[in-house]
């Protein structure tokens, strides 16, 4: 973990209100996939954690939809500029050498980490199917999407891909008998208690991203807790330090 | 030149790490660097364990942000268990923060703690997000001044700090009935009770409030308690850079605290003590305590 001011090397609105940040990689760590940076954007006070789309050593990338004030001031900088990150935060999502197969779930930005995981799987040699839901065609960032990974893709609006949500086609493809070993989610609540909820069906494991308002970021503050099963009941855990990546069968769903 | 004395311990830097920013003091930042840390303040434990508050926890407010953890901890039996967090190899020292509804609890927790050689404790009398109807032990001067008598009664050895809380009418009250019941040390102050409307979400968020918009109500108390007791005070509230620092020695304090300026700004204490060592070597001050108070009405400079 470090603090250091990045430069930003490109700055794409992608499809309306969608917005890819490329910034100098200047730390001495490579990001890993389901890690976070935390960002500083002036004036705000509190920093704004912004799951890795993809990186190397010389780059991070970052997919944002302006959602409020924060990102809307990141998505007015310009190349040049500065920004003080501090990243790559958090657990990586978990790969295991037997896991030759995966199921990506997806929904809205939320793919923005698995996007760049799924590439990582490629290029190592693993079969991925990328299940991809938005709410209209609009949403999905087809310039992001890595070559070679399989996609299957829902709108809500019927505007592209098969219509309703990405939990559907994922769903019948589980019922169908075709199991992977690994279930990768990130996206809206009720997506990803949806996936926990197959994945515990189907005894496939299941890893999912959570996001949540944070201050530190980096395990100091407790502000970003989330439920997790510990015992017979749940503990506070942290997100930035004990996640942002959670095995799903230890999540305290809460009703969505 | 910024090494000083708080009751036994020797601080490398007058900077702390206040209670509820940096873990239970364990943690390890690739980006600080610590020698410009005197102290670390633990997060406050309590008698039991607690789970905190729900969410959500952290918002932002203005220029600054409104927090309501709900002193969420292990309890003092898990948090002795695992030994005191100690960063003492990087020269930091650990203060550890406690709480309780009253004197029992407070004193089965320090009977605790300095079984396991504790030397200085902050006793947490202005958490905002634990009970919503009740006033906190800082908000009487009254149950202030007995807490303390009581606890100094059983541990006199121990250096103990009282946190106090701005929500009062008047914060040199409560200060004066802390140094009477036997204070050794002040931390003040607290964050200051708000509450911010989601009105996309149609609901109420209430909490602690903090960074650089409190500053001028942690400078006021800090000014005003100086010239009222002779307990050194750590002075906190929206410091958020170097200079913010310099005014609440100034002031009257006699070491500063960080809170949530540090999630802002990750460099925030070296800028602190690289500003107040370039401002000490062009006003030639030798030491930190030397320009403690110096602008207030009253400036005791003995006994610390």
């Amino acid at each position: 973990m470090e603090a250091r001011n990045l430069k930003i090397t490109g700055l794409t609105e992608l499809s309306a209100g969608h917005y890819l940040v490329e910034l100098e990689n200047s730390f001495s760590t490579m990001p890993l996939p389901g890690q976070f940076v935390h960002i500083k954007v002036p004036p705000f006070f509190l920093r704004r954690p912004f799951s890795i789309a993809g990186g190397d050593a010389e780059k991070i990338r970052v997919l944002f939809r302006v959602a409020g004030e924060g990102t809307r001031a990141l998505s007015c900088m310009e190349p040049g500029d500065e920004l003080n990150v501090i990243g790559p935060l958090g657990t990586p999502f978990p790969v295991r050498e037997e896991w030759k197969k995966a199921f990506i779930v997806a929904g809205g930005t939320g793919a923005a980490p698995l996007l760049f995981l799924s590439s990582r799987l490629l290029s190592e040699g693993r079969e991925a199917l990328f299940f991809y839901g938005a709410r209209e065609a609009g949403h999905i960032m087809f310039r992001l999407l890595p070559p070679g990974v399989d996609f299957i893709f829902t709108t809500q609006d019927g505007s592209y891909g098969e219509k309703g949500l990405v939990t559907g086609p994922f769903e019948k493809m589980l019922r169908d008998g075709l199991l992977p070993d690994v279930i990768y989610a990130g996206g809206p609540h009720g997506l990803l208690k949806n996936v926990a909820g197959l994945s515990a069906s189907y005894r496939v494991p299941a890893f999912v991203t959570l996001e949540n308002r944070m201050a530190c970021g980096t395990g100091l503050c407790y502000g970003c807790v989330t439920k997790i099963r510990s015992g017979d009941g749940w503990d506070y855990r942290r997100v930035c330090k004990d996640g942002p990546v959670f095995d799903a069968a230890d999540i305290e769903w809460e009703e969505s | 030149m910024l090494g000083l004395k708080l009751g036994k311990m020797d601080l490398q830097s007058p900077v702390i790490m206040m209670s509820g920013i940096f873990s239970y003091g364990e943690a390890d930042l690739g980006y600080l660097d610590y020698s410009t840390i005197g102290a670390v303040v633990t997060k406050t434990i309590t008698l039991e364990p607690r789970q905190g508050n729900p969410q959500p926890r952290i918002w932002e407010a203005g220029s600054g942000m409104l927090n309501s953890i709900g002193l969420q901890n292990p309890g003092i039996k898990d948090f002795v268990s695992h030994g005191i967090p100690s960063l003492m190899d990087r020269g930091v020292r650990t203060i550890v923060s406690i709480s309780g509804q009253d004197s029992g609890e407070i004193l089965s927790m320090m009977e605790s703690l300095s079984a396991l050689g504790v030397e200085t404790v902050e006793i947490n009398l202005s958490c905002p997000n634990v009970h919503r109807d009740r006033p906190m032990i800082s908000q009487s001067a009254r149950l202030t001044g007995q807490l303390l008598r009581d606890v100094k009664r059983e541990f006199g050895q121990v250096f103990v700090i009282a946190k106090l809380s701005p929500n009062v009418t008047d914060i040199s009250e409560i200060a004066i009935a802390a140094e009477e019941g036997g204070a050794d040390g002040l931390s003040m102050i607290n964050t200051v009770r708000g509450l911010c409307v989601d009105i996309e979400g149609r609901r109420i968020i209430e909490g602690g409030y903090s960074g650089p918009p409190v500053k001028p109500v942690g400078l006021r108390a800090v000014y005003d308690v100086y010239r009222k007791v002779r307990v050194p005070i750590i002075g906190i509230g929206g410091i958020e850079k170097g200079r913010d620092a310099l005014e609440y020695i100034l002031a009257g304090a006699y070491a500063v605290g960080v809170g949530s300026g540090f999630f802002s700004n990750p460099f925030l204490t070296s800028e602190i003590c690289g500003e107040l060592k370039d401002y000490m070597v062009k006003n030639n001050f030798r030491r930190v305590t030397d320009i403690s108070g110096m602008l207030n009405e009253k400036n005791y400079k003995t006994g610390r």
